[in-house]
């Protein structure tokens, strides 16, 4: 790099045609995902090079309690030249200015691919008893970028967060995604994803048509009634499955505020049979990268396969928008068929695409007694 | 009249093919004084591993000046683990050998100064680990791969770690260290490590298994099953006497009725010098000053044992005997008898080594 580039705060509207400006980033770095979490104060960063903005980041300030000291977070960000052989260049002045906004620590997670491994793999892991993670398996491939990256933070000071088993507190270290373009840049057809997918998934997919299901998406900003519509779907599914959903106003301010952004930011799909809702989703993408983010299905009429029909609405029209990728966000890195996660795993597996590991996610102590503190405090939280 | 290394034969290689079938890719490490074998009789040994079908390609010595005493008897690559500088033994390899050696470099400098002068050498990238004694930074790593870009007959055949002794697990040290492997962009997925216990092999085989670990044991493998080998010295002399009598170079006087016992061993095999243990315990180290002030504070004890019990020096082992002090009441061994000797394998130059 000529001269090392210059760090202040930026409005979200020169935030959003940076973001536009890109192939990819992720959702959680946009300026409506501030927004999205409205209990942290939330600040939009640019990256300046000889006056040009080249770089942009989300802050979320997490306070700690009593102390007017944050950690600054910066969700699967931020949006820099991850390529560059001088990181140092990139985060000195952000550091600099996050103390200067109070920070004691910065937590980060740089968007860049450590290692791949494929359906194939990931199938036979399950199966063989000798494996017990993701880790334990070969990858079919290593980023050298990621590796770049994970060797300069180390130099750097800054520390991983270990994400050991299960979902952290952070982002998902480990994803699971559909490549939508070939290696060679080829956007592949609706044919070869299918032809990807295993062998039930495509007998499901198949059944759902000719069960008569339909699936329905919205356009433009969701309205009321389809977004209570999952909802109630939502609850319905989290009552089953044991977990604590989200209330309706969460998802009312994400999908205001993210679809503010552009008209096909984020998605509503449902899945009906005869008048009856089966399955509702919702997906998200930015420039080329595209995600399934929530999804919700009724007990009754499993047999209709709603879940598969809407899923394959989702990649078709991922395809149609020209995506690169088709991300069902995490998983965790267990392959122990004993483990309640893998069936989570086995189901995004059938979809033909890939584990992906992420660099994870990295800390700098600013105020190194406050971090401690801030880091003893969660460990114990745990 | 020797300090005697005695193996038992079928035991000892029964465990040396052990070793090499549990460890794949092993590259048997010889060198100093051979981990008391000499170096000739391990090359030999290296190559009856490979002859017996367990993939014995690759031996490793210290030293280029210990190579001319390994390559007449092992058939197959040399691995010099010393790092190669622009002077001195480096640079006067025999020239039949360049083939088949292998250079360990640690210097982006150093990888320069090879090509130019042997621009299709064989070659090792060492890394530098916590130990930090030589090797290339993760900085200096990503440096070389543009130079071997431009030389394309280079022979890149892996990345060399020389790790620490344990202390706890070496794995995430491995893992960092890999990790600016594949950050260099050096295309080779070979890593010749040290060190590393069964587990963590086994651990590092899985996480890794898109690269090569090849093992470097030296330790472990000749050494490894303590049973097989025995220390003996030889009894030369056996004098009964009195409290008071002189004896020795320095004129010392008995301290009580007993025998001066002399027995093959002296300085010239290593026997009373001692290499620190790495003990760093108060006791080891006053330990280590109480033999190093043998003459000023009286008898110590020997490594000899006579029926299992170490007897003391009578005076500081000469250069190929020592003299031990055997109290009234022991059991006096015969002249001709053979007594067991502890010693420092590593650190100990022996008459003979007898394989039976």
């Amino acid at each position: 790099m000529p001269s090392a580039p210059a760090v202040r705060e930026i409005s979200e509207t020169e935030h959003l045609d940076f973001i536009r400006a890109q192939r990819s980033a992720s959702f959680l770095q946009t300026p409506a995902w501030g927004r999205v979490k409205s209990e942290w104060r939330r600040q939009s960063l640019g990256w300046f090079l000889d006056g040009e903005l080249v770089g942009a980041a989300l802050v979320l300030y997490r306070q700690l309690p009593k102390v007017k000291r944050y950690l600054a977070y910066l969700p699967e960000g931020p949006v820099i030249d991850w390529e560059s052989e001088d990181l140092g260049a990139w985060l000195a002045p952000l550091t600099a200015h996050l103390k200067a906004e109070g920070a004691f620590g910065v937590r980060m997670g740089p968007p860049v691919v450590t290692r791949r491994w494929s359906a194939a793999q990931v199938k036979e892991g399950i199966a063989d008893e000798s494996v017990r993670t993701l880790g334990d398996l070969p990858p079919t491939e290593r980023g050298h970028t990621g590796a770049r990256v994970v060797s300069q933070l180390h130099e750097l000071g800054w520390r991983p967060q270990s994400v050991e088993g299960g979902f952290a507190a952070g982002q998902p270290q480990y994803n699971f995604q559909i490549p939508l373009r070939d290696a060679d840049g080829t956007a592949r057809t609706e044919d070869d994803v299918l032809k990807g997918m295993n062998q039930l998934w495509r007998r499901n997919i198949k059944k759902a048509d000719k069960q008569g299901v339909e699936v329905s998406t919205t356009e433009g900003v969701v309205g009321s009634g389809d977004l209570q519509a999952f909802h109630d779907l939502y609850l319905h599914t989290a009552e089953r499955d044991h977990f604590t959903p989200r209330p309706l106003s969460y998802f009312r301010t994400m999908t205001e505020a993210l679809g503010a952004e552009e008209p096909d930011r984020i998605r509503l799909h449902f899945a009906r049979h005869e008048g009856d809702l089966v399955a509702a989703t919702i997906s998200i993408r930015v420039g080329a990268h595209a995600w399934y983010s929530y999804g919700a299905s009724s007990t009754e009429k499993r047999e209709v396969r709603g879940s598969n029909a809407v899923q394959w609405a989702m990649i078709r029209e991922a395809l149609a928008a020209g995506a690169d990728v088709y991300d069902l966000r995490g998983i965790t890195d267990t392959l122990d068929p004993d483990d309640s996660h893998v069936g989570l795993i086995q189901f995004k597996v059938g979809t033909g695409g890939e584990a992906v590991e992420y660099a994870g996610e990295w800390d700098l102590p600013i105020n190194k007694p406050l971090y401690k503190a801030f880091d003893l405090y969660m460990k114990r939280r745990g | 009249m020797s300090l005697t290394l005695t193996v038992s034969g079928d035991r000892w290689r029964t465990h040396l093919r052990a070793v090499a079938a549990a460890n794949p890719g092993i590259v048997p490490v010889a060198k100093g004084n051979g981990y008391g074998f000499t170096l000739g009789r391990l090359a030999r040994k290296a190559q009856w591993l490979d002859d017996q079908g367990l993939g014995v390609d690759t031996l490793a010595v210290g030293t280029y000046d210990e190579l001319p005493h390994v390559a007449q008897r092992f058939g197959g690559d040399l691995l010099v683990l010393t790092p190669w500088r622009p002077f001195g033994a480096a640079l006067e390899v025999d020239p039949s050998l360049a083939d088949r050696v292998v250079h360990t470099v640690s210097r982006v400098e150093d990888v320069t100064a090879l090509l130019a002068r042997q621009p299709d050498a064989r070659f090792v990238l060492e890394q530098v680990t916590t130990m930090l004694r030589h090797g290339l930074t993760s900085r200096e790593l990503w440096a070389v791969a543009p130079i071997l870009a431009d030389h394309p007959r280079a022979r890149l055949e892996g990345i060399a770690m020389h790790l620490p002794l344990a202390q706890g697990s070496h794995l995430s040290q491995v893992d960092r260290l890999l990790n600016d492997v594949v950050a260099s962009g050096l295309s080779t997925t070979t890593v010749w490590v040290s060190h590393l216990t069964p587990d963590e092999l086994t651990q590092l085989r899985s996480s890794w298994g898109d690269f090569t670990i090849r093992p470097r044991i030296g330790t472990d493998l000749w050494l490894g099953d303590r049973g097989a080998l025995s220390v003996t010295a030889t009894v030369l002399d056996v004098h009964e006497v009195e409290r008071g009598d002189v004896f020795g170079y320095r004129g010392r006087t008995a301290p009580k009725h007993g025998h001066i016992l002399v027995v093959s061993g002296g300085t010239a095999h290593g026997i009373g010098l001692e290499a620190p243990t790495g003990d760093g315990s108060l006791k080891a180290r006053a330990a280590t000053l109480a033999r190093g002030g043998l003459d000023a504070v009286g008898f110590v004890r020997s490594p000899f044992s006579i029926d299992g019990k170490q007897r003391l020096f009578a005076e500081p082992p000469h250069m190929q005997a020592s003299m031990l002090f055997l109290p009234h009441g022991a059991h006096v061994p015969a002249v001709g008898d053979q007594v067991d000797v502890r010693v420092r394998y590593t650190a100990t130059a022996f008459d003979r080594v007898v394989v039976d």
